[in-house]
């Protein structure tokens, strides 16, 4: 009898494709091929139409879960794992958050170097941790809030040598400009 | 019960390919025919596939002189000395077992 010419057979067929379609593509070639030929030469012993027979053919080869769940089965040692186990939800880095807050508050420029050294700190430790930890984009904006910071304190310092420069070499010639206020 | 026959299977499988190769047909219906392994025939062929990435066994196809070309399989030298070492092992282990049912056998007796 032919394979393919018993609807029960058919049904089989069908069924067990739609559910191996969870494994690896060459493991489910190899399952179908194989089934196949199990139900090729077992039916070659049942006479045409004998639907008791068949029936008892395909019993004895199992429901296609069965044989599905055996193929995605590790084994007794079990090296293989069927479904991916969930990693833990990544933390965000403490220090990360510390550098963004020192960036913020720049507090004279102390939060401005405290937010980068945390910053850059915060930046090792989640490369480390590969995937553990998150808040590299709050380091890194903490960061650049601390150079910035950095920068606006130079800047400031600067600016206020300058004043400062202009007052003492001006300052003079400023005050005799003004009129003296009459004592009286 | 159900996890020592699967633990077990394997090896029965070996032991079977270890007197010559056989065709997956043939393979699978002598292990459903033997008594107590209780075993569907469709979860036989994930295991040979199992064994034969663990090169324990091998594959070829040959022709039948009824049907189509058939797939055989064949024990490797690797296949061969797990199923020696797994014959010592259970040796032991049976023994092992068998001592302590028959521990209990004659508590029971004793009972009485």
């Amino acid at each position: 009898m032919n394979v393919n010419a018993d609807p029960l057979v058919e049904d089989y067929l069908r069924h067990l494709e739609a559910v191996s379609s969870v494994l690896p593509g060459y493991r489910r070639a190899e399952l179908l091929t194989e089934i196949r030929a199990h139900l090729d030469e077992a039916l070659r012993q049942v006479p045409a139409g004998d639907e008791a027979a068949v029936r008892s053919v395909l019993e004895r080869l199992g429901s296609p879960e069965e044989i599905v769940a055996a193929a995605a089965d590790p084994m007794p040692d079990g090296q293989f794992v069927p479904f991916p186990v969930p990693a833990p939800a990544p933390e965000t880095n403490g220090l990360a958050i510390a550098s963004l807050l020192f960036g913020i508050f720049w507090l004279g420029g102390i939060g401005s170097l405290a937010a980068l050294i945390l910053g850059y700190r915060a930046r090792r430790e989640i490369r480390r941790s590969a995937g553990g930890q998150r808040g590299s984009s709050l380091a890194t904006i903490g960061i650049v809030l601390g150079w910035i910071g950095i920068a606006a304190l130079v800047i400031a310092a600067v600016a206020a040598f300058f004043l400062l420069a202009a007052t003492t070499t001006t300052g003079p010639s400023i005050t005799s400009t003004v009129a003296p206020v009459p004592t009286g | 019960m159900s996890q020592l026959r699967k633990g077990t299977l394997e090896y029965c499988v070996l032991a079977l390919l270890d007197e010559g190769q056989r065709y997956g047909f043939e393979l699978v219906r002598t292990l459903s025919e033997a008594d107590g392994l209780m075993v569907s025939e469709g979860t036989i062929y994930p295991l040979l596939s199992r064994l034969r990435r663990d090169l324990l066994v091998e594959t070829s196809w040959q022709e039948s002189e009824s049907g189509p070309p058939r797939r055989y399989y064949h024990l490797t030298d690797a296949g061969r000395r797990a199923l020696a070492d797994f014959s010592d092992e259970w040796t032991k282990f049976r023994d092992s077992v068998d001592a302590l049912l028959q521990h209990k056998e004659k508590g029971r007796e004793r009972e009485r």
